[in-house]
């Protein structure tokens, strides 16, 4: 829409979110849904990130604590399970990793240009409880 | 009415179809989105939604983009109440007339505001939605600052902080006046519903909001939203913060019931009870009440946090 | 539930303010949002007064402020469906911010402004400041100059409000006392009729359609907001004239009332002309008539729509007139009078070399007495005969005092 000229758009600078007809909505995940170009749901924002998240399935107990607090609505889970981090939309602001109740945590923080099957074929140990 | 959306636990709460998208602009770690995203996902009724100016709406609507997926109204900084009690006017003339396009859907009012745009600027507007009664919940995302504009101090800013326009200097320890007590005033409307949440106690937090929007009359929430930027921690650290304010009793989690049945919701055990100094030292804002010169007032703090919670407790046991 | 109809006389013995309600009832406004103040109140008490008595279904809203009142119309109107309030003064200078605001979302929603002065010091009765201080808030502007054309502008600006390629909202002016508690003769239309003139409100992009979910009032920064406002800006000077001359003719048809952008009254063969609003058009009219009888060739425009100003409209009317006043009903504050620039600027491009002077009256609701006005068209008549504005550009009249001129 970049070059839009003043007589191309719709009056009073109103967007849409969906193509058609929204339908139920609130039962519709997102990989169903007909989003617009302007919905931000088109968007990216990977760009934002200095450090990314890895999920390490293999620990994961889909406890749902990554998905409820996270601010981006990157956390896609589905059926009860988490099943991956969207990229597109994550800013990499970690709150995911902190709140990831497992041992040793099924997400971790890396630099954004760090190899993902290589990180998690070294994931760290189940940490000893100090004291 | 419509059927309550069924929330046992939190597997149960992540099969919900979010209607707030990423991508926005809001800072990495912000909990607003986290608050919008409780108080959404709480129905799946339809939504009309409304913010007032702030950093949920700047970074939500900029053109051509929209995080949002229910219809939403920005006017202005002062009237996002009145936008949606004007729409839910709207509903209920359609709805006498019979020109409902859809009559068969139960939506629910919603109007967003930060701490500058409910505390100070839209305290009128929204005053005069709650003593209306109109049937919307209002939701203050309260950040204890003018974080938009860059950190200046709202009458929501507590005692000490240190924001641009009451900075903490050689001679000044920041802020010099007691956060305004909203909830208490907003529930002296007798409104049917007001609550105080945080989205880290995501149960209590979305109980309090299915209440309200099971609630036939306007509600109040009060959400503590703690600002990476502005109260200067790590993004990481941002459900960190939120239990450090409701466990230190800071940010107290209560619902007045037509302005007198109050009831605390969040009771931490003795035990469990964290210092305010900790609340304070995770803070870069209350950095400079480590000086020697300013403990005192740490101590202050902690005084009033107990009054607070001893006043709220014995508001409780009255029932009156 | 159904409302009750009313049964109006043909001719019905109203001040501007019921007329103004009784047009909000015909029209079945479904919401006003609605803050007192005088000398507007009446408007919105009459519709409230017409939802006790079952004669309207709509939702009456008397909200805590003038700028919550245009708020409320506004999530109303984005909500979908038909709209009005009422003001006066301070009452539009508290709701400014948000006619900005209504006018960029493209919301169709009708305003009643009953003119007053603004303070301070504080005044509550007519002059044009109010609505001179909005002109440029992207507002269709009427001005009704009698409880008639109040009555009658109302039907005609919520069917242009509500046009689909017009979507923007609309002004109703009516001079404060002198109009609106001022009871004439009114000519009514039935109910029906008057419904069907203005039509079933038809929704466009409302956020009430859940099947179609809309963001209202987005961020336009340096990259966007030109285009946008370039847009409304277009739409007022390529449309909105076109639907008003439209409506104004198929109000004719109706009812036999024929309403002009610019209003001309003896200007056919005028030399001289007055060129002013609201009641003063009345007055003008008069002293035209009596001037004509002693052999000077008189005549008056009222300005029937402010915004979008009628500008070749005006340059056409005047072409051939040799001296003319602009009446401006409003402290300029340090500029000649909105009236006077607005013609001018019609006017300098063009071949036409009229002698323009403006004239500063009637603050805070003094009275524009003939005797002034028979001073004016002499003054005019004399600027004719020498070629030249032989007084200065800005004169104020009717101020105790030496005498005020500038330019």
């Amino acid at each position: 829409m970049a070059n839009t000229g003043w007589d191309e758009f719709e009056i009073g600078a109103m967007l849409r979110t969906f193509e058609g007809e929204a339908g139920d909505i609130a039962a519709t995940l997102q990989e169903d849904r007909k989003y617009t170009e302007n919905s931000s749901f088109s968007a990216s924002v990977a760009d934002w990130r200095i450090e990314k998240p890895i999920f390490a399935k293999d620990y994961c107990i889909d406890c749902q604590f990554c998905w409820i607090y996270c601010p981006d609505i990157s956390i896609i889970s589905r059926d009860k399970k988490m099943i991956g981090i969207d990229m597109d939309h994550c800013k990499g602001c970690g709150i995911c990793v902190e709140v990831c109740p497992t041992n040793p945590k099924s997400l971790l923080m890396f630099p954004e240009l760090a190899d993902e099957e290589t990180e998690i074929a070294q994931w760290p140990a189940k940490e000893k409880k100090e004291k | 009415m419509s059927e309550m959306k069924k929330i046992k636990n939190l597997k149960e709460f992540s099969t919900s179809a979010d209607r707030f998208e990423g991508a926005n602009l809001l800072c990495p770690g912000c909990a607003h989105s986290i608050i919008v995203r409780e108080v959404l996902n709480a129905t799946n009724d339809d939504l009309v939604l409304a913010a007032s100016t702030g950093c949920l709406e700047v970074c939500t609507a900029v053109y051509p983009y929209t995080s949002w997926d229910a219809s939403w109204i920005h006017i202005g900084f002062e009237n996002g109440s009145t936008a949606v009690a004007g729409a839910e006017a709207m509903y209920k003339a359609l709805k006498t007339k019979g020109r409902l396009k859809q009559p068969d859907r139960n939506p629910k009012f919603v109007a967003f505001g930060g701490d500058g745009a409910s505390y100070d600027i839209g305290f009128q507007w929204i005053s005069g939605c709650m003593e209306r009664n109109h049937d919307m919940m209002y939701v203050v995302l309260d950040n204890e600052v003018y974080a938009n504009t860059g950190g200046q101090r709202s009458s929501s800013t507590p005692i000490g902080s240190s924001a641009t326009t009451t900075p903490a200097g050689s001679i000044s320890y920041g802020e010099t006046r007691n956060k305004k007590d909203m909830m208490g005033i907003m529930a002296a409307h007798n409104i049917p519903y007001a609550a105080q949440v945080a989205p880290n106690k995501w149960k209590d937090m979305v109980k309090k909001i299915q209440k309200g929007f099971a609630t036939e009359g306007a509600v109040f929430i009060n959400a503590v939203s703690p600002c990476t930027t502005e109260w200067k921690f790590d993004p990481k650290d941002t459900m960190h913060l939120t239990d450090l304010a409701t466990d230190s009793l800071v940010f107290p989690l209560y619902e007045v019931i037509d302005g007198h049945e109050l009831n605390i919701t969040y009771r931490p055990k003795e035990k469990d009870i964290v210092p305010v100094e900790e609340y304070l030292a995770a803070q870069g804002r209350f950095k400079h009440l480590f000086k020697d010169q300013y403990k005192y007032l740490i101590k202050e703090w902690q005084e009033r946090v107990d009054a607070n919670w001893a006043y709220l407790n014995r508001r409780e046991e009255a029932r009156v | 539930m159904a409302f009750d109809k009313m049964e109006l006389r043909d001719i019905e013995v109203w001040d501007g303010n019921f007329a103004a309600a009784q047009a909000l009832r015909q029209c079945q406004v479904d919401v006003v949002s609605a803050y007192p103040i005088t000398p507007s109140t009446p408007i919105v008490e009459g519709y409230a007064k017409f939802k006790s008595d079952n004669y309207v279904e709509g939702e009456f809203v008397m909200v805590e402020s003038e700028h919550a009142a245009m708020s409320g119309c506004i999530g109303a109107a984005a909500a979908g469906g038909r709209v009005a309030t009422a003001t006066s003064s301070q009452g539009l200078a508290l709701m400014a911010e948000t006619l900005y605001q209504a006018s960029g979302m493209r919301l169709p929603i009708v305003l009643n402004i009953v003119n007053r002065a603004l303070a301070a010091p504080l005044n509550v009765n007519g002059d044009h400041s109010d609505m001179y201080m909005v002109r440029d808030s992207g507002w269709i502007q009427f001005d009704a100059f009698s409880p008639q054309e109040a009555y009658d502008l109302n039907f005609v600006a919520f069917k242009v409000s509500e046009d689909h390629e017009v979507r923007t909202p609309a002004i109703v002016n009516q001079d404060g006392f002198m109009t609106s508690h001022t009871a004439q003769g009114v000519h009514t239309i039935d109910d029906d009729t008057a419904f069907n003139f203005v039509g079933e409100y038809k929704p466009m992009n409302d956020m009430l359609d859940f099947e179609h979910p809309v963001t209202h009032g987005v961020q336009t920064e340096e990259d966007w907001h030109f285009e946008h406002k370039a847009r409304q800006h277009n739409d007022m000077m390529t449309i909105v004239p076109g639907k008003i001359d439209a409506a104004f003719e198929e109000f004719a048809k109706l009812t036999g009332r024929k309403y002009n952008q610019v209003e001309q009254y003896d200007m056919d063969d005028a030399d001289i002309a007055v060129v002013c609003m609201g009641t003063s058009v009345e007055t003008a009219r008069e002293v035209a008539k009596e001037m004509r009888e002693k052999g000077i060739k008189a005549g008056v425009i009222g300005l029937r729509v402010f915004r979008p100003f009628p500008f070749a409209s005006i340059a056409n009317a005047l072409k051939d007139v040799k001296a003319v006043a602009a009446l401006d009903r409003s402290a300029p504050g340090g500029t000649p009078g909105a009236l006077f620039n607005e013609i001018a600027g019609s006017l300098f491009n063009s071949d036409t070399k009229m002698l323009l002077s403006g004239y500063i009256y009637g603050l805070g609701g003094r009275d524009l007495t003939k005797k002034h006005l028979v001073d004016l068209y002499t003054e005019l008549q004399a600027n004719a005969d020498a070629g030249k504005v032989l007084t200065q550009q800005q004169q104020f009249i009717g101020v105790r005092g030496p005498k005020l001129a500038y330019l």
